[in-house]
């Protein structure tokens, strides 16, 4: 189960970070290509899908790796007995915040699925197919969110706590804007 | 309930939520759905999918992943000893010699990264242990880095700059060719104080040890080149209309992958470490902006920021109370959050008050954008105070004190802005023209 989890956050990760290197290369064959007098029709919409593609599958990548913000001012200056309870309430508010994420994402794809809604625009496909990298990566950040809550609640240390402290002691504070 | 008490119960919930740790994307969230649920009739759920679909799927949005791999790349290179060495020839016969390596090598990787934290530490790791070996003064020394290393927000590209064009639905381009003009002027600012000090205390500048022939100069001169040529391409297409923002931050990923490849550190590692980092980070970047279309989507329906500029409007203040009141609430935002969370937290309130109040929202976004980098400069979260506390060794007390004096000529440029508007505008305006917005 662990494996198979870990192997799922990684291939996550790994798909949006294919998805942001193609945003590059569109862009770049779109420019090559006007340069040479041809369009490359629909390379606008490509571009947008492939953006919340990318954004939305690495959700739970980036979840663990501890890079979501979140003002850690208060909660880190709590003594050690009432940093788990907080924690722990947090996780579970967030573990309900996604799961509201991932029931609206899906209800809505299942609706335009079911009424076979085409995306506007140059490319006629049905728009729940771009839609669709939505739903999954909402899926993977709520089993990300659950793994979390259950490691904690079991009394070990999430993985997003280990990856902050990790980067603390390499002292790497690169992965801020 | 009237409009008012409903801003006062969300306004709490969201305080509530942030302080006790939740993810800033998240508590937004929570924060629309509760308003959307309870004080409207507009279903939450919509609201929701529209939000996040809408703000994510993006063309325009796209710009922002690309810039930040374009700096990740540069970041993993050995831009920094090369600026280092091409610049420091250059600038041994100003007071202050080599302190202003600092400066400039920010002012120049800043055109090029589009991040604060990430320009300081780029050219920190080699000018601070090259000036200490020299003799320099420390404590100037990271007061000029802390405080320089913020033009990564203002000298375009910029990735919070992308934030609040978006945010503020104003263009990207208009935005970037508006941090122009204001990022020299912090550049000089931060060179003329360097000067006046040293000459106030010509005791702590050493001798100018290296003096070179004009050829040697040259000579290094060159490392520079690669650099200049891709900050001189992106901006050039960019600005003059041949590419957009999007297609411009695709032709800086590829010079940047030049570059890295030109100097030898560009391999399979170094390439997926990069794509990955600027994964994660525009991934927290998107997922923050989906979290604040969410919550605008509910402030809409609400009515609160209508109400709120009406409310400010009747209060008859001058438009110059009103931004004297915004820079000391966003100086105590600053001190507790992080920048992108500044902007995209406040903007669905503040700009209708603002565009009330006759101001120009690209004029507002620099102001904002300076605002942002004294947040990073501000204890206790600073996050450039972070990334030199660690690479000096020294504890956070020395190096905010240290960058004070830098704090404070920010604070000057934040009044030269609001006093000459056209330093921000006049460029923008002169190139693409004068339509507003």
């Amino acid at each position: 189960m662990r494996r198979f989890l870990d192997r799922l956050y990684a291939a996550s990760g790994a798909l949006a970070a294919v998805c942001l290197a193609l945003i590059a290369v569109v862009m770049l064959l779109q420019a090559g290509m006007r340069e040479l007098g041809f369009l490359l029709r629909g390379a606008d919409d490509i571009v947008a899908w492939l953006c919340a593609a990318s954004a939305f599958l690495a959700l739970g990548y980036t979840f663990r790796h501890g890079e979501l913000v979140r003002v850690g001012l208060l909660i880190e200056r709590l003594p050690a007995g009432a940093r788990r309870p907080t924690e722990l309430a947090t996780l579970a508010l967030a573990l309900l915040i996604v799961g509201y994420i991932l029931y609206a994402a899906a209800r809505f794809v299942y609706e335009s699925w079911q009424f076979e809604e085409v995306a506007q625009g140059l490319i006629q496909i049905p728009i729940w197919i771009p839609q669709m990298g939505f739903v999954a990566g909402a899926l993977v950040f709520f089993l990300t969110v659950l793994d979390e809550l259950v490691v904690l609640a079991r009394g070990g240390r999430p993985a997003y706590q280990a990856a902050e402290d990790a980067r603390r002691s390499r002292k790497d504070f690169t992965e801020t804007v | 309930m009237t409009t008012i008490g409903i801003a006062a119960v969300l306004f709490t919930l969201l305080v509530v939520l942030l302080a006790g740790g939740l993810w800033i994307a998240m508590a937004m969230a929570a924060v629309a759905w509760l308003g959307l649920q309870f004080f409207t009739t507009s279903p939450p759920e919509v609201n929701l999918f529209q939000s996040f679909w809408g703000s994510s799927a993006s063309w325009t949005l796209a710009a922002l992943p690309l810039f930040v791999w374009m700096g990740e790349i540069l970041f993993r290179t050995r831009l920094s000893d090369e600026m280092f060495e091409g610049l420091s020839p250059w600038l041994g016969w100003l007071p202050g010699r080599l302190m202003h390596v600092n400066v400039f090598g920010c002012g120049i990787f800043a055109a090029v990264s589009g991040s604060s934290a990430a320009t300081c530490a780029t050219i920190g790791k080699v000018a601070l242990p090259e000036l200490k070996k020299r003799g320099y003064d420390e404590r100037m020394c990271l007061g000029a880095l802390c405080g320089a290393g913020t033009l990564g927000l203002l000298i375009p590209p910029s990735i919070i700059m992308i934030v609040y064009a978006v945010a503020a639905e104003v263009s990207i381009l208009k935005m970037f060719l508006a941090g122009v003009f204001p990022g020299v002027l912090l550049i000089a600012l931060f060179s003329g104080f360097i000067v006046a000090w040293a000459l106030l205390n010509p005791s702590k500048t050493p001798q100018y040890a290296d003096r070179l022939s004009l050829r040697e100069k040259l000579r290094k001169a060159r490392n520079l080149i690669p650099c200049l040529v891709l900050i001189a391409f992106v901006m050039g297409v960019m600005f003059t209309g041949y590419a957009t923002a999007t297609e411009a931050a695709a032709f800086g990923v590829l010079g940047a992958l030049g570059i890295a490849w030109w100097s030898g550190s560009l391999g399979w590692e170094s390439f997926r470490v990069s794509l990955m980092g600027a994964t994660r980070l525009s991934c927290m970047i998107l997922f923050i902006l989906a979290g604040a279309s969410f919550l605008s989507s509910c402030m809409a329906f609400t009515g609160i920021p209508r109400e709120l500029a009406t409310w400010v409007g009747s209060l008859n203040a001058s438009p110059l109370a009103l931004i004297a009141i915004l820079a000391v609430i966003y100086l105590l935002l600053g001190m507790a959050i992080d920048g992108i969370s500044m902007i995209v937290l406040t903007t669905s309130i503040v700009l209708p008050m603002v565009e009330a109040a006759g101001f120009d929202l690209i004029w507002f976004g620099i102001f904002i954008v300076i605002l942002v980098e004294i947040a990073q400069i501000t204890p206790p979260v600073g996050f450039n105070l972070f990334v030199l506390q660690t690479m000096s060794g020294r504890d956070a007390n020395f190096v905010a004190l240290a960058s004070l004096p830098f704090f404070f000529l920010m604070l000057l440029a934040i009044g030269v802005v609001v006093a000459f508007p056209q330093i921000a505008l006049w460029l923008p305006d002169a190139l693409l023209g004068a339509t507003r917005k």
